[in-house]
């Protein structure tokens, strides 16, 4: 903390001084952030959970069109939806029944993939304790610095949320992983989404600071899915994600709509189901908090005429 | 119950008789796997429970409440400045403590070795390697004091600059934003650029990092937006400046260790676009053609003269841009390592290569850093495992905890005067703190609620014990009945 104070006070001044002409004040913006990371997670398999492979695909997609590269994005799916068997259209992950985009795309990175999915691997990643020969795109390696968003998607219940089919991850897991990486300054601002049955508890047990969470139902509440496919077969795409998606279609890298915007943005009639949101841990207004400043891509960049 | 009573003149034998039916049989039987099953309790215990070795947390938290003191000894040349100049710092340290945490400045009138010397200047106001020319009167003394805070505790954008890491790996990228479209960059003598503009870098923080350079030329670069046209070329707004790296689709830097990675890349906009000029956030064109990602690295924009492109439309990059890109790309990697520049007014007697004043102030910085750093990364340690129940703690995380802290404790101990050896104390036990968090065999047992355990144990010991019991409390009662019984 006192080292944290240190670099400010020097920020601060340094702010001041006359040799550093520095584009786009940074001050000026809320938050004090260098660089974006984000995990998705989608934690279940089998082809008639092809939704929750589209609803991480969908929040893979938005992400890097708002510029958080691919070795910034940890993406977990528990299946390979593209390349099952009953897909009609092998290759393509598509959210919509008219399938007007396929997610699957031409350029993806799939970092853990199948049976690597695991509740294991996913703490591993979220508090650093990987093995040191697990390569540098599969590992999180945000700093102090950086503003991580994690996203979850799956079958879940009070308190837990499933991992394929045999395992599960609880609400005092993921909290005591998020309390690990705030020790280590793994985080300047995290952003907790999770879309599941009663979504709002696994986000309840979380107590360390600057985490803003944000979840699809609440407790004995399940969230559904949102729309068939006639020739996929299966239904594409949970109904929260997919309102969160439609209104992240609106936002682009330089945008300024808030979290604010985006929660009341959220209709329950529409989800049907009670969205939730958890900011007793955050400590920036949620009006002043930009969507970039979890989804975008670099806080800022510096121009100096020649002599830096 | 009147006791058992074989019926006489029967073909059948007397079931008390077998001998897998004698009482003393049965009881012992049953007693066997009383002794199984209570034998193996140890084993049970000791097979779930968690290696939690002891942390020493005392030692830990005493370490963190030690400050890193650094002195810094100034000899100046004319005595009689010598109390006001002390004044003046002094003064200055009251001001912002926080900029001066953890350095004691003394100035006095002789030389030694290790301290900064101050010589009377009138003309010029020169830094060297640790030597400042100043026109010493008393008027300028708190001009003076000014320019040494500039020199010892110089401002620094602190995101601007990586976080420390021993090793670094430099990618440099020539990107050609579209071949196709005619004129080409095809390559660069990066090896001569090397040597000649960032090799003196090397050398002067080879006490700080080691670097491993490796470089590539790519033809298709496109961008993943539309620059603004202007009347004579395109221009890069503020905001398209953030999201100028198209890293969906370059390729900038192989994988292959886990080094961090410090990018540097020479963009030549295609030949339908040019020039590409940086506007201001007034829209206009700048003569300002890099830019610096903090923390990731410097991008520079090479627009092509047209005369070199009427000579020939696939040709190397022309030494002198090269000469000027990697002087650029040299400033672009000292700022991002956290090297200051001179405060304003000072000049540097040999140009290029930094000053002892510079690399010290670095020196300090990132001693204060790591300590502080490991310090803090020790007492997570410790404060988690406390707080998170089932955290395994190894043997050799406990190890590491305890090499750390013997690398803090040599920072205090090291010779005063070797700013080098605090440096590499601190590395060293930020590095081994770092290791210990991140020990993969930390990770804690997923968290089970009491009736989980329940929920696992019951289906699979009740069916076993329940009939183990249930003889028991038979056989007990049995033998109790016939000691009541006996004569």
């Amino acid at each position: 903390m006192r080292l944290l104070l240190f670099l400010l006070v020097v920020a601060l001044v340094s702010a001041a001084s006359q040799h550093e002409e520095v584009v786009g004040d940074f001050f000026s913006r809320s938050s004090n952030h260098t660089n974006n990371w984000a995990v998705l997670v989608c934690s279940s398999r089998y082809w008639f959970n092809y939704r929750h492979m589209a609803n991480a695909l969908g929040m893979y997609r938005t992400v890097k069109r708002l510029g958080i590269p691919d070795s910034n994005i940890i993406l977990m799916l528990a299946d390979d939806a593209a390349c099952n068997s009953r897909n009609r259209f092998p290759g393509s992950v598509y959210a919509n029944p008219g399938r007007l985009l396929d997610l699957y795309g031409e350029n993806i990175e799939v970092d853990y993939r199948g049976y690597d999915v695991t509740v294991e691997n996913f703490i591993r990643v979220i508090t650093g304790r990987l093995d040191s020969s697990v390569p540098r795109n599969k590992r999180l390696l945000s700093d102090a610095h950086s503003n991580v968003f994690v996203y979850m998607t799956g079958h879940g219940g009070n308190e837990f949320l499933k991992f394929q089919d045999n395992e599960e991850i609880s609400a005092w897991d993921i909290a005591d992983a998020f309390e690990q990486m705030w020790q280590k300054r793994r985080y300047n601002e995290l952003f907790f989404m999770i879309d599941t049955c009663q979504a709002n508890t696994m986000y309840s047990k979380f107590y360390s600071p600057n985490i803003l969470a944000t979840g699809s139902s609440k407790l004995d509440q399940s969230s559904f899915s949102y729309e068939n496919d006639a020739d996929i077969g299966v239904s594409v795409i949970d109904r929260y994600t997919h309102y969160v998606l439609e209104y992240m279609e609106n936002i682009n890298k330089t945008s300024q709509t808030s979290m604010a915007d985006l929660f009341a943005f959220y209709d329950p009639v529409k989800i049907a189901s009670d969205p939730g949101v958890r900011s007793d841990l955050f400590r920036r207004p949620l009006d002043q908090v930009r969507i970039t400043d979890f989804l975008g891509g670099v806080a800022r960049a510096e121009v100096s005429d020649d002599d830096l | 119950m009147p006791p058992h009573v074989h019926p006489p003149n029967t073909a059948l034998r007397d079931p008390s008789s077998l001998f897998y039916q004698k009482e003393s049989n049965r009881r012992l039987i049953i007693a066997a796997y009383w002794v199984v099953l209570i034998a193996a309790l140890p084993i049970w215990w000791k097979t779930t429970s968690i290696e939690r070795l002891s942390l020493p947390s005392s030692r830990v938290n005493s370490q963190a409440a030690k400050q890193l003191r650094l002195p810094i000894e100034i000899a100046l040349e004319d005595v009689s400045l010598v109390k006001h100049l002390q004044q003046e710092l002094d003064q200055r340290r009251e001001q912002s403590p926080l900029v001066w945490n953890g350095l004691d400045v003394t100035v006095q009138s002789k030389t030694e070795n290790g301290s900064y010397t101050i010589v009377h200047d009138d003309n010029r106001v020169v830094a060297s390697e640790r030597r400042l020319t100043f026109p010493l009167r008393k008027t300028t003394v708190p001009a003076l004091a000014d320019t040494l805070t500039g020199l010892l505790v110089p401002r620094l954008n602190s995101h601007r600059v990586a976080h420390y890491a021993p090793r670094y790996r430099l990618a440099f990228t020539l990107l050609n934003e579209d071949a196709a479209a005619g004129d080409t960059i095809n390559g660069w003598d990066i090896s001569k650029a090397i040597s000649d503009h960032l090799s003196p870098i090397f050398d002067a923080l080879s006490v700080l990092h080691n670097f491993t350079v490796e470089s590539q030329v790519q033809f298709h670069a496109p961008l993943a937006f539309s620059p603004r046209t202007l009347s004579e070329g395109v221009g890069l707004t503020p905001e398209d400046l953030t999201v100028f790296v198209n890293s969906a689709e370059w390729t900038l830097s192989s994988s292959v260790s886990n080094d961090p990675v410090l990018h540097f890349l020479v963009f030549v906009p295609s030949a339908t676009r040019r020039p590409m000029y940086i506007l201001n956030s007034q829209g206009e064109p700048t003569s300002a053609n890099s830019f610096l990602l903090p923390q990731w690295g410097g991008i520079i924009i090479y627009n092509p003269p047209a005369e070199d492109t009427l000579q020939s439309p696939m040709r190397p990059l022309p030494p002198t841009a090269l000469n000027t890109i990697f002087s650029k790309f040299g400033k672009q990697l000292l700022a991002l390592l956290g090297v200051a520049r001179l405060p304003a007014g000072v000049d540097n007697s040999h140009t290029g290569i930094l000053t002892g004043w510079q690399l010290d102030a670095l020196l300090r910085r990132r001693a204060f850093e790591n300590a502080a750093e490991a310090a803090e990364t020790l007492q997570s340690i410790v404060k988690l495992v406390n707080q998170i129940e089932n955290m395994p703690v190894g043997q050799d995380v406990r190890g590491d905890v305890q090499d750390s802290l013997d690398a803090l404790d040599r920072i205090y101990a090291s010779p005063i005067k070797s700013l080098n050896a605090t440096l590499q104390h601190s590395a060293n036990a930020l590095t081994l703190a770092s290791r210990a968090f991140f020990n993969p065999g930390m990770l804690a047992l997923l968290y089970f609620p009491t009736e989980h355990k329940f929920a696992v144990y019951m289906p699979l010991f009740a069916s076993a014990v329940i009939p183990l019991l249930a003889t028991a409390v038979r056989e007990i009662a049995a033998w109790r009945r016939q000691r009541r019984e006996a004569p």
